[in-house]
């Protein structure tokens, strides 16, 4: 799919953002396989263009997420009790922030000339800095059982150093909880930037999202134009359902 | 994060959900009852205090006033007064009413209720938006010599005093009811908050047609309160509504095709879709910003790259007009036909832009000194044809070389930056025009007001130009004679065309949806343009 995806925008000719103002809303044909928005640009590359950049995007910040999350995980597992109940306390804390909330205050505080792809990078970097707290209590469950095993207090015994210990025994070991914890925080963050852009946050135009697309389902009158409308919602499904399937696999 | 619902808690949720879908709308109608859509709860039910739309069409519908402006011909016609009259000084206007007048409720209507509402409305304590137009409300006077004749005394001439008129409903003196008793075709009958408004028919109105029917023909109405545009057109096309009074484009294809005498496009309103730079001294922007922002060469070269037609065609469906100049074609009366204006043409705006010492680097646009030319269009958010409007103006200045961002913004945050901080670089946004009169516009174009978008409350004009619009405007507001006073707005719109403050784009189309089974509608462009006479419209088949 992401082959695809890349050839398609590759293709000599694809632009996401040009506008084909002869032909609006049109259907498929020779020109734009997928037809055109309602602004004359070809849904197709758009589609594809945005797979990429919603994955992408996405696996960067579920990268991010993850990594923070098996910091503040390890370090409130080998810290003393009392750090480690200020650190859950405070992915608490980020648990229960209003955070759609934050991020519209977040978006109506950046400068207006924030350039589109700025937009997007920024949009990703919050989802991954408000992400991390759930995966982070799952890490230091983790952490502390592993910690407590008898291999790593043999490991200890043997006069390893904290920072050698979580090197060798535990990173290896924690693999197995992180990278589901990776695979699941991306359709997540997929879904999440959607819904932002859905409420015209998150990327901004031209660059193509899932939300914007998905809005223009909103409108009846639309959806008696063509029926390629719903090619974002039947790709965005069938991305999610492939990514939930790899996380069931692993 | 999990959230879990019990039983109990999703047939409490779904009982709200169905609840909220059940009320009002879809409510059985007698055969002689209209019924529509209201985007909101009305403010108020007080004809003095209307200050916006859902309460002034519920004005319309229910006061009865002195003199009715014709929609269709823009005259004043008689309606509780039999004739009217204005001294040759334009500082007495006196009105002779109709004989035989009543209230919804019996009681006989005579000069004494007239000049109670009058001073009402007059009275600083009601503080009725109104007064404002009679300019010294607190000087003039109201005077009832008889029982059939009202005088009011103005301390000087108001321009267009007739129209004043059509805006004061009259009320039963000391009685004010909130719509429950008046002299207007329809009376309140019953008003649920958040979810309807009913109308019924005022036996007592004084209307009769050629046959000697007494009007209204309609037993009454029901406007529900929906802001819900899907929602509206789907019990539209259901025959619950009889009309929507303002179709958003993207629909007007739809029903057109289901029912082609159902959706109206009466051309150009009077409303316009504009964009401007923000060239106020004191805003928080980098000194060659506001630079290019001053420049009138710049502004016009963004005019001329803007391809108006394809705003139009593509962000209204065709259901807009490109616009030039700042008043609408629709408005006849004060509309300059001889209005000379920069011309769509992306070469010569490359010259002009290279004239006034700009110049190409790659496929990006420098200034004299070098700094790339970008600036963020901000608009409000959830407005799908403004949203296309800039998306397109993105790509038609990307042609000179002039990177745009588009930002939307909710509009407390967006009135913020444009009333408040100034922080902003362009905008775009449109402008309701209710009536055809320069005079609605004065705190547009005076620079002193805060609604001066371009540069707000400036203390002396910043320019030459802004100084000789204010002198203009202040000249036509003055000025008796109706021919000198189009001549100084004539002007006042060449000087908008030169200088470009307001780069127009274009006038949407008025857009109505009309039940076919309608009788007597005579659409207007102008406010109220569906319900205006609405004492003439019956359903087919009514007797």
């Amino acid at each position: 799919m992401i082959v695809a995806a890349c050839v398609i925008v590759m293709l000599p000719g694809a632009s996401y953002y040009a506008q084909d103002r002869e032909a609006i809303m049109s259907g498929a044909n020779s020109h734009h396989w997928a037809g055109t928005d309602a602004l004359g640009r070809d849904r197709g590359v758009r589609v594809a263009a945005a797979i990429l950049l919603g994955l992408g995007g996405a696996a960067v910040a579920a990268a991010i997420t993850t990594a923070i999350a098996a910091g503040v995980g390890a370090l409130a597992a080998f810290s003393a009790p009392a750090v480690a109940s200020i650190l859950m306390l405070a992915s608490d804390l980020f648990l229960s922030l209003p955070w759609l909330f934050l991020l519209m205050m977040v978006r109506s505080f950046l400068p207006l000339t924030t350039s589109p792809l700025h937009s997007a990078v920024v949009t990703f970097t919050i989802l991954a800095a408000l992400g991390w707290p759930a995966c982070a209590r799952a890490v230091y469950r983790g952490t502390l059982h592993l910690r407590s095993s008898e291999w790593m207090i043999q490991g200890r015994a043997s006069g390893l150093r904290n920072t050698q210990l979580v090197r060798r025994h535990m990173l290896p070991h924690l693999l197995p909880l992180l990278i589901p914890q990776f695979l699941i925080c991306v359709p997540a963050f997929i879904v999440a930037e959607a819904n932002l852009g859905t409420l015209g946050l998150g990327i901004a135009e031209p660059l193509p999202s899932w939300g914007a697309m998905l809005l223009e389902l909103d409108n009846s009158a639309s959806l008696a134009t063509s029926h390629w409308i719903y090619l974002p919602v039947v790709v965005l499904v069938l991305v999610l359902l492939l990514l939930e399937s790899l996380t069931v696999e692993v | 994060m999990s959230v879990r619902f019990g039983l109990r808690q999703l047939t409490a949720l779904m009982s709200i959900v169905f609840g909220l879908a059940a009320h009002g709308q879809g409510m059985a109608k007698g055969p002689g009852e209209l019924a529509w859509a209201i985007r909101y709860d009305p403010t108020t039910f007080d004809p003095a205090k209307v200050d916006e739309q859902v309460s002034e069409e519920l004005r319309f519908l229910t006061g009865g006033v002195l003199i009715r402006l014709n929609r269709r011909t823009q005259q004043p016609e008689p309606e509780l007064a039999a004739n009217w009259k204005v001294s040759p000084d334009g500082r007495t206007i006196s009105f002779h009413l109709r004989e035989g007048l009543r209230f919804s409720d019996g009681s006989a209507l005579t000069s004494r209720d007239v000049a109670w509402s009058l001073r009402r409305v007059l009275d600083p304590a009601t503080a009725a938006p109104v007064a404002d137009e009679l300019l010294a409300p607190r000087e003039v006077k109201v005077e009832a010599p008889d029982a059939l004749t009202v005088k009011m005394l103005l301390p000087r001439r108001v321009i267009g005093i007739e129209n004043v008129f059509d805006e004061i409903a009259i009320e039963p003196a000391e009685r004010p009811s909130e719509g429950k008793v008046t002299s207007g075709p329809f009376t309140v009958a019953d008003y649920k908050r958040g979810q309807y408004v009913s109308l019924r028919r005022n036996p007592n109105y004084w209307r009769h047609d050629a046959a000697g029917v007494k009007l209204p023909y309609l037993t009454g109405i029901r406007l529900d309160v929906l802001n819900n545009r899907e929602k509206e057109v789907s019990l539209f096309q259901r025959g619950e509504y009889d009309l929507i009074d303002s179709l958003p484009p993207d629909y007007f294809g739809l029903l057109q095709k289901k029912n082609p005498s159902a959706a109206l496009d009466l051309g150009a309103s009077l409303n316009t879709e504009e964009m401007w730079f923000n060239q106020a001294p004191n805003a928080p922007l980098p000194d060659y910003e506001r630079a290019w922002f001053q420049n009138k060469a710049f502004r016009i070269a963004v005019s001329q790259a803007v391809h108006r037609a394809d705003l139009a065609r593509i962000a209204y469906g065709g259901h807009a007009t490109p616009a030039y100049g700042s008043v609408s074609p629709a408005n006849r009366a004060w509309h300059n036909d001889s209005l000379r204006v920069p011309h769509e043409d992306v070469a010569a705006a490359a010259q002009l832009l290279a004239k006034a010492g700009f110049r190409r680097n790659g496929s990006s646009l420098v200034d004299a000194g070098g700094h790339a030319v970008k600036f963020s269009i901000v608009t409000n958010a959830g407005n799908a044809a403004r949203m296309k409007i800039a998306t397109l103006i993105q790509q038609d200045l990307a042609a000179i070389g002039m990177q745009v961002t588009v930002v939307t913004l909710d509009f407390p945050a967006l009135i913020d930056r444009l009333m408040h901080k100034q922080d902003y670089e362009a905008c775009l946004l449109g402008l309701t025009n209710v009536e055809p009169d320069p005079n609605t516009q004065m705190n547009m174009w005076l620079s002193s007001s805060p609604n001066h978008q371009w540069n707000p409350s400036e203390k002396t004009p910043a320019t030459p130009w802004e100084a000789q619009i204010d002198k203009l405007m202040q000249e036509q507001a003055t000025t008796p004679l109706q021919r000198d006073r189009k001549l100084a707005f004539d002007q006042v719109q060449q000087i908008v065309a030169d200088q470009q403050p307001f780069i127009y784009l274009v006038h949407p189309n008025t857009l109505y949806a009309l039940s076919p089974k309608l009788a007597g509608v005579q659409p207007s462009v102008f406010r109220s343009g569906l319900i205006w006479n609405i004492v003439n419209v019956r359903r087919q088949g009514q007797k």
